[in-house]
């Protein structure tokens, strides 16, 4: 063939690129270097705000009293264990002390609000016949001497503070460090992972030996993990790209062709991370998914172009003719494809969840680049360097012979085979559909959800909780009044009722607030006869009960009390029973001028989450199906086509569930978007595969020989797509942050199983359907 | 007097499974602690209690939010009784296994007549707050009319009157200031002399008195010389006298059920939070700051006990196998024999402990800050803790 013939058949789309391929080239090199220099200021960030649902009711009260809460929540806690003997020796109180005053330094730290035994805010008190004494709980003629040990065991006992700041085994004592959001200096944000990092080296670092350990807890602190595990997939990024560009030598048997389709996918890498850096979006722990993503689809993509540029090739032509013939044959399918992911990951748009939207603008974004570089870039670079002879030779040896894989695939055409794959598959649909029924909603594991169980925060965490009396899964319900009436005698008294009401619901520890504070209080100043435990009617009786409400129980103008409720745990079914019993005493007790709002504290926002989610689940996946479903119709225009492209992604999706359920992965913002990247991508392999199979049948071929016809033309390339993108997420499986590692295992199931899916059953289905009389199409 | 018409709320309580059980299903618009039955609640051990007694079939303790918990003497599991009211309780005392009285804050008094199952409202804060100004108006209204009799020929009886009009005065107008504000005054002790005979003290110098086993209530304020309205705090009594204990170390003794009261010598100057009469008729008093006197002449001397602690003293009970224990603060359990020698514990709690019942093998059940909590065997607890 000439170039003239060639000319003569091609499309505009295809004149345009080949007819000023030098041009193209240095338009993308210009993008290139332009893109390639705003991604490298990306730094991975873990926005607060951005993992909640914004929109939902309780997040909205939250927001209406955030700062008002601040001091509440935003606390890290670190506890200095002693290995030998208990907390009353001279050595560990110096090493404590030394370490409150280091942390006092270190910045973002509030210091009025820091508390250890150290500091002087820390007091114990009695009462006498003249009313009460008390004093800083360290000594005031400290020496470190026997006395000195002795007198501060007594304080310690009389302060109250053994499991506050003393572990109730005094092998152990905690230091209360609250966290100015906003530096009040100089007005800017708490860098999280510049203050975890500080905490690492200037307190565990220095302060860490065989007889003393330090264990730290607190959202800065996981904040600070997070983004020091979101680096360590940097390094996964790396060994991705080793394992492909391996497996793409493996497969074309061309360094040429297998640099040129990695050099092409990297670069839709570089200009995915460049753009969302444009549009000032930044990369979060989860949207870090989208390069692995982005790069396994160009690979995947790429793939399907070198084995056409062979197959040319192989036919005779030029390296410039076989790269135009190789666009000019896989353009549309290859942009149907790369459509429907996009669009399908833009179903992920409909859940309120800015997490999940970023990731959803930043996976479509990459799809797009894709679309350039791989299907646009590639071909020009192709037609430039050429496939190997070699590699040409390996292709045209490969041709010959029948692959036994791809004639293992080949039988699933025939009727026995068809049918036997179809029961498999129903078996597969049953069990998926049974164990799907017990997938949870939420996180399930104890400590932080975002990391793993045997990660060092979860163990710091665990230490704390079974050494101090206070939960780390706090859910706060928020007891609106007009101003000045947050302490009036008759809401205290329904907040009263309200907290032994929830005190008795399942799954709660305990509950405080200000009412308990009043009740104290009460008791405190009736010389600390108990019998005085109780509210009183009398308002100024009650003002001077409160007198000493710690900052945060009360707001500046005492309009909002927060109740802050202390969990056992923070799985699904608690947060659900804690709500379900809020909602119930709101319809029961109506006190006018008091609203007890929910939700705030680390488990309320994550039971607005869970109830998004919930909401979301089903929403996401009808969107996500009827996108998929109306490309392929388009594509298509045939219900069975689409009924066999279809049926195979939905047994992974429910089989994925199935998966969830056993492995303990819960429904979560990191596990809900899985499903529409694997259906989005997973129908990828359909539309290659069925295309090829529709051409056989257009020639007038059976359909076993369309599905072989497809199987040599396109199979080879499908099952390598589908290799390539499990191996791209697998490494996923070793982050250190679990919702990563939920969403590698999920990933790499849903990739493989959407490949076998198309390439087994979608013969099955097209051999069912052609059983009725009437071919497929 | 005022009868005290038993508001037993119609509302059922239902059994708490899975979320804790609301009362009913009506909206509550105007929340009233004093109508509020006790919610049912798997924690109600947990709670604060105050008060705890023993009769001869069943153990019966008080405390917060209307809990009142009983169990048989038998048995090891608490049941909740059905109480119409939530306040917080501060005193319990049985005549008989059947016959009982709860006091509490918000003016509650009630009372049961199936050993502690069931309690009815006898007494509340609105209808106690009633009672206080009809007594004192009637009071002040007999003074007044005295005074207007004044002939001067004795004027020291006639200065009295004077004196007691003005501080029924002042009574009554608290009363009605109260009657604004609502019942702010808590009972702090209750004791049944016999099933007819009960006695109530409270914050600043209440005393009631039922002669009617709790049916109707009288005011005896006036009674006790206790010009500063000093709260009274604990009650006692033996065959001859009744004791009434307070703050400001005043102790009272009343030989005619309370109808006079005779301000006896205190030993001490702070507050007195529990009184006590031992197997042998002595009669202990117990307040701050580790302070323990007992008396073997029906208070007319004291001599002092000395605890190591500075802390609370609120109770004291016999032990069976001699001498008495005694609780307070910060955990403190003591148990003091017969020649006046202290052995003592701290509870691992270091909870504030306010009452305890001694059972025969060593068992202490305790009530107070954290609820329940049980002593499996003082003395070998005590030897242990000594040894470290």
């Amino acid at each position: 063939m000439t170039d003239k013939s060639i000319e003569s058949n091609s499309v505009w789309l295809e004149r345009a690129l080949f007819n000023f391929r030098p041009l193209w080239f240095v338009i993308f090199a210009a993008l290139t270097a332009f893109l390639a220099w705003h991604a490298s200021q990306v730094r991975p960030e873990a926005s607060f705000t951005k993992m909640i649902p914004t929109q939902h009711e309780f997040i909205q009260n939250y927001f209406k009293h955030q700062e008002d809460l601040a001091s509440l929540g935003n606390v890290v806690r670190i506890a200095v264990e002693t290995t030998e003997g208990d907390i009353f020796t001279a050595e560990f109180q110096k090493t404590l002390q030394e370490i409150t005053d280091e942390v006092f330094f270190i910045p973002g730290v509030n210091r009025s609000g820091l508390k250890s035994i150290w500091t002087p805010n820390v007091r114990w008190s009695e009462v006498t016949e003249e009313g009460f004494v008390g004093g800083p709980v360290i000594p005031d003629n400290w020496d470190a001497s026997e006395r000195s040990l002795e007198q501060l065991r007594t304080n310690v006992l009389r302060s109250g503070e053994v499991g506050n700041l003393v572990a109730n085994n005094f092998k152990s004592a905690l230091i209360l460090v609250p966290l100015n959001e906003v530096n009040p200096d100089t007005g800017e944000a708490l860098d999280y992972q510049q203050f975890s990092q500080q905490l690492e080296e200037r307190i565990r670092d220095k302060y860490q030996s065989d007889s003393v350990k330090v264990h730290i807890t607190g959202f800065a602190k996981v904040i600070g993990d997070l983004i020091e595990g979101a680096y360590q997939v940097g390094l996964f990024f790396v060994i991705a790209i080793v394992i492909t560009l391996l497996m793409l030598f493996w497969y074309s048997r061309c360094w040429r062709s297998a640099f040129a389709v990695l050099s092409c996918s990297i670069i839709a890498v570089v200009w995915q991370l460049g753009i969302i850096e444009l549009i000032g979006s930044g990369i979060n722990p989860y949207s870090m998914l989208v390069p692995f993503l982005v790069f396994a689809i160009g690979v995947s993509h790429g793939v399907q172009i070198i084995n056409a540029i062979s197959n040319n090739r192989v036919d005779g032509h030029d390296k410039f003719a076989a790269s135009r013939l190789a666009f000019r044959s896989l353009y549309i399918a290859g942009l149907t494809a790369l459509v429907s992911d996009a669009i399908g990951f833009t179903t992920l748009m409909v859940i309120d969840i800015e997490v999940i939207q970023e990731l959803a603008i930043a996976a479509s974004i990459g799809v797009a680049v894709v679309v350039l570089t791989n299907l646009g870039l590639l071909p020009i670079l192709m037609s430039y360097t050429g496939v190997s002879a070699k590699g040409v030779a390996y292709t045209g040896e490969a041709r010959g012979e029948q692959h036994p894989v791809l004639a293992f695939f080949g039988r699933f055409s025939q009727p026995k085979w068809a049918y036997s794959a179809i029961i498999v598959a129903l078996i597969g649909l049953t069990w998926g559909l049974v164990y799907s029924q017990q997938m949870k909603i939420g996180d399930l594991d104890a400590g932080a959800p975002e990391l793993r169980p045997d990660s060092r925060y979860n163990l710091d965490n665990k230490f704390i909780v079974d050494n101090y009396s206070s939960s780390t899964d706090i859910f706060v319900v928020m007891a609106e009044t007009a101003p000045s009436q947050c302490i009036a005698y008759d809401n205290l008294e329904v907040m009263d009722r309200f907290s032994w009401h929830m005190e008795n619901t399942p799954g709660v520890q305990d509950v405080k607030s200000v009412v308990y504070v009043a009740k104290m209080g009460s008791y405190g100043l009736n010389e600390g006869n108990l019998k005085w435990f109780s509210l009183n009617r009398n308002q100024y009786v009650l003002n001077a009960n409160t007198n000493r409400t710690p900052p945060g129980l009360i707001n500046p103008d005492c309009s909002m009390a927060p109740i802050i409720i202390y969990l056992n745990d923070h799985k699904a079914e608690t947060l659900q029973t804690v709500v379900a019993s809020v909602n119930a005493f709101n319809q029961q007790y109506q006190q006018e001028g008091l609203e007890l709002l929910m939700a705030a504290g680390n488990s309320g926002i994550e039971a607005a989450t869970n109830s998004v989610i919930e909401g979301a689940q089903t929403k996401m996946l009808l969107w996500v199906y009827g996108v998929v479903i109306v490309l392929c119709l388009i594509t298509f225009r045939s219900i069975r086509t689409v009924t066999c492209i279809i049926l195979p992604l939905m047994l992974t999706t429910v089989m994925s569930q199935g998966l969830m359920a056993v492995l303990g992965i819960g429904v979560k913002v990191a596990t809900l978007p899985v499903i529409a990247l694997g259906v989005g991508i997973g129908v990828d392999y359909g539309i290659y595969i069925y295309t090829k199979i529709r051409e056989g049948l257009a020639q007038g071929m059976h359909l076993n020989d369309s599905y072989k016809y497809a199987l040599e033309n396109t199979g080879k390339a499908v099952g390598f797509t589908g290799l390539t993108l499990a191996i791209g997420v697998a490494t996923w499986i070793f982050s250190p942050i679990k919702f990563q590692a939920d969403m590698g295992i999920l990933l790499t199931f849903m990739f493989l199983w959407n490949m076998l899916g198309a390439m087994i059953l979608i013969p099955a289905f097209a051999r069912f359907f052609a059983r009725f009389g009437k071919q497929i199409h | 007097m005022i009868k005290a018409t038993a508001c037993a709320g119609a509302l059922v309580v239902a059994a708490l499974h899975g979320a804790p059980a609301l009362a009913n299903s009506d909206t509550i618009t105007d929340y009233e602690v004093i109508y509020a039955p006790a919610m049912k609640a798997a924690k109600a051990p947990r709670t604060v209690l105050t008060e705890i007694t023993q009769t001869s079939s069943s153990t019966i303790a008080v405390g917060d939010y209307g809990v009142v918990l009983y169990r048989d003497n038998a048995s090891s599991d608490w049941q909740q009784a059905d109480v119409p009211t939530s306040v917080l309780f501060t005193s319990v005392d049985f005549i008989d296994d059947q016959h009982g009285w709860t006091a509490g804050h918000h003016g509650v008094i009630a009372g049961t007549t199936d050993g502690g199952k069931t309690w009815q409202l006898q007494l509340d804060g609105f209808q106690f707050i009633d009672l206080q100004i009809a007594h004192f108006q009637q009071l002040v209204d007999e003074l007044t009319a005295k005074q207007e009799q004044f002939d001067g020929s004795d004027p020291d009886a006639e200065d009295d009157i004077l004196y007691a009009l003005d501080n029924a005065l002042f009574l009554l107008d608290t009363a009605t200031f109260a009657k604004e504000d609502g019942p702010t005054k808590p009972f702090l002790d209750i004791r049944a002399l016999s099933k007819d005979v009960i006695l109530a003290v409270g914050a600043y110098g209440t005393l009631i008195r039922s002669v009617d086993g709790g049916e109707s209530w009288q005011i005896l304020d006036e009674r006790v010389e206790n010009p500063d309205g000093f709260h009274l705090n604990a009650l006692a009594s033996d065959g001859e006298f009744v004791y009434i204990a307070g703050e400001s170390g005043q102790i009272f003794r009343s030989a005619d059920q309370g109808d006079s009261w005779e301000l006896m010598d205190s030993p001490y100057n702070g507050s007195f939070f529990g009184l006590h009469i031992d197997a042998s008729e002595r009669l202990w008093v117990v307040g701050l700051r580790g302070n323990i006197f007992v008396s073997s002449d029906q208070g007319d001397s004291f001599t002092q006990i000395k605890l190591d602690d500075a802390v609370n003293i609120n109770a004291i009970v016999d032990a069976p196998n001699g001498g008495v224990y005694l609780v307070g603060n910060a955990g403190v359990i003591g148990w003091v024999d017969a020649n006046g020698n202290i052995e003592q514990m701290t509870h691992s709690s270091g909870a504030a402990l306010t009452d305890l019942v001694a059972h025969g093998d060593g068992r202490l059940t305790l009530v107070g800050q954290r609820g329940v909590l049980e002593i499996a065997d003082f003395a070998t607890e005590a030897a242990a803790q000594a040894q470290e």
